[in-house]
């Protein structure tokens, strides 16, 4: 495995070339290629076991490709954010401490208030994380992943198991992220959203991109109405022999 | 932002954890009343300071461990168990760096419960002695602070390197579970396993009686116990054993490795250098 930085604006920040991965029986990665642009949002698709994590996990850094060529951003500091599926922060500690602990480990401190209020949670500034409900954690994670302003930002399912309202105002916070030009990687089950709002839909099955484009274009390559029946025709095969959705947990 | 400035964060946030956290207090409490309390056993006795150092050396041997895995055991399997060990590292965050200000963090507060339980015990001891216990060090035999103050560093150091397998502990297991049955491993490892290892060893003549002394040093507890018998209690004596009961460079260089080994074991189980 190598891994390769993208150098000038004129490279796509976030590459996989010829990349493989399989982990235990699941083949993540089949020397697959992609390339993601900044001022993105990108939606990741597939089916609960498809190794949706496993492939934030490779590009975010956090695991390394069996082979092939991850490409990521070359600027000094934090280049890669990240939020796991189910994020939780250390208890004791107020949001604003949080946040300020992750300041402390960058070069360009943030002002906390000012990350809290890109989110829409200055008013939980001075609340305990553990007086916090899933969504406002979920807000207080992506607060976080805006700390050192780093270009791509990896975020894993971030609404799943939120109500519609909250996870609507988490679509909101990450169009915003991506529309300051920064690249936003989100994997999710919510494709009534990703529809409408991603510029991008990334669908894996077996280790390959078996479709990546705008989701519009995407339903009309699929000749269906909704991302959820392109979803039904892509995955059809993989999903007839089960009997009984899984949860979202347990991704890796 | 400083290599340094990091790692002080990552010491400050550390602190912050274990003086916010009642569990952590109430430990720390009930290990101040049990060796507090000994001691009070040892008030006004003749033996001053040698006779408090003996009760409370068995104590200590134990109890200081178990504070250890108490404080420690959480700190970075908490971390990965809510996914901040993934956040952290997309920080410009070394392993190196992230370990070291745990470490010293949660050794700094289990520092202060230990010096500040076994100062207050060697107050409570030497109050009310007949005659005056003398507080003073004016010669190398007897009974003086000196005993009592190089016990306090020697279980310093034990704090120190208890600290440190704790903390791998925490790097190493994957679960709250095999943490818990992990550190209880330790426990009864460091506190009486490797002990009677020696034992047999020395019982079915593997080893023989004469090395003992240096056998007995392997164990971070027995080279805490040879340091104090050796380096603390001996020079008081006014007759010094015949035979010594550990060999005092041993015992240091042991309590040293298994700072040094347990420390390196923790930055690499702390996550996988990917990057």
């Amino acid at each position: 495995m190598t891994e390769q930085n993208a150098r000038d604006t004129d490279e796509p920040p976030l590459a996989f070339t010829d990349a493989s991965y399989a982990f235990g029986d699941v083949t993540v990665l089949k020397e697959a290629s992609v390339e993601l642009q900044s001022g993105n949002f990108t939606a990741l698709v597939g089916p609960n076991g498809s190794g949706k994590t496993t492939l934030l996990e490779l590009f975010a850094g956090l695991r390394s490709l069996d082979t092939g060529t991850v490409t990521r951003p070359t600027a000094s500091g934090r280049t890669v954010a990240y939020l796991p599926q189910t994020p939780g922060f250390r208890s004791g500690f107020t949001v604003r401490e949080t946040l300020g602990f992750y300041t402390d480990l960058v070069e360009d401190s943030a002002d906390p208030d000012s990350l809290l209020g890109e989110v829409g949670l200055n008013d939980a500034a001075a609340r305990g994380v553990d007086e916090l409900s899933g969504g406002m954690t979920r807000l207080l994670g992506i607060a976080q992943a805006l700390i050192g302003d780093p270009p791509v930002v990896i975020l894993d399912e971030p609404t799943s198991g939120l109500d519609p309202d909250v996870a609507d105002h988490i679509f909101d916070v990450i169009e915003s992220v991506a529309s300051d030009g920064r690249l936003v990687v989100t994997a999710s089950h919510d494709l009534a959203a990703i529809e409408t709002r991603a510029d991008r839909a990334l669908f894996l099955s077996n280790g390959e991109f078996v479709l990546d484009d705008d989701p519009k274009r995407i339903l009309e390559a699929t000749d269906t109405e909704t991302l959820r029946e392109a979803f039904a025709t892509v995955f059809r095969t993989e999903t007839s022999g089960v009997t009984r959705p899984g949860a979202n947990g347990g991704e890796r | 932002m400083q290599r340094r400035d990091r790692v002080f964060a990552i010491i400050e946030r550390e602190l912050w954890t274990l003086l916010r956290n009642r569990v952590v207090i109430a430990v720390g409490i009930g290990f101040f009343g049990v060796i507090v309390g000994l001691s009070g056993v040892s008030m006004g006795s003749p033996g001053g300071y040698v006779s408090l150092t003996y009760d409370l050396l068995l104590p200590v041997e134990v109890l200081i461990p178990t504070l250890a895995f108490a404080y420690v055991y959480r700190s970075i399997r908490g971390d990965d168990e809510r996914g901040e060990l993934d956040v952290i590292r997309t920080y410009d965050v070394s392993r190196l760096e992230y370990v070291t200000g745990v470490l010293i963090g949660r050794t700094a507060v289990l520092l202060v419960v230990v010096l500040t339980t076994l100062g207050v015990a060697g107050v409570v001891a030497s109050q009310g002695a007949t005659p005056p216990v003398e507080f003073f060090a004016t010669h190398q035999a007897g009974d003086t602070p000196v005993v009592y103050i190089r016990f306090m560093v020697f279980a310093a150091i034990y704090t120190l390197v208890a600290s440190s397998i704790a903390l791998t502990v925490s790097a190493a297991t994957r679960t709250n579970r095999e943490a818990i049955a992990a550190g209880v491993g330790m426990l009864l490892t460091l506190a009486i396993g490797l002990d009677l290892a020696v034992v047999t060893l020395v019982s079915t003549n593997i080893i023989d009686a004469g090395s003992i002394a240096i056998f007995t040093g392997l164990s971070p507890a027995s080279a805490f116990r040879g340091l104090v018998l050796e380096m603390a209690i001996q020079p008081a004596l006014a007759i010094n054993p015949s035979v010594a009961t550990a060999s005092p460079l041993a015992s240091a260089i042991s309590l040293l490795s298994w700072f040094g080994i347990s420390t390196g074991i923790t930055v690499v189980a702390a996550w996988p250098e990917t990057r």
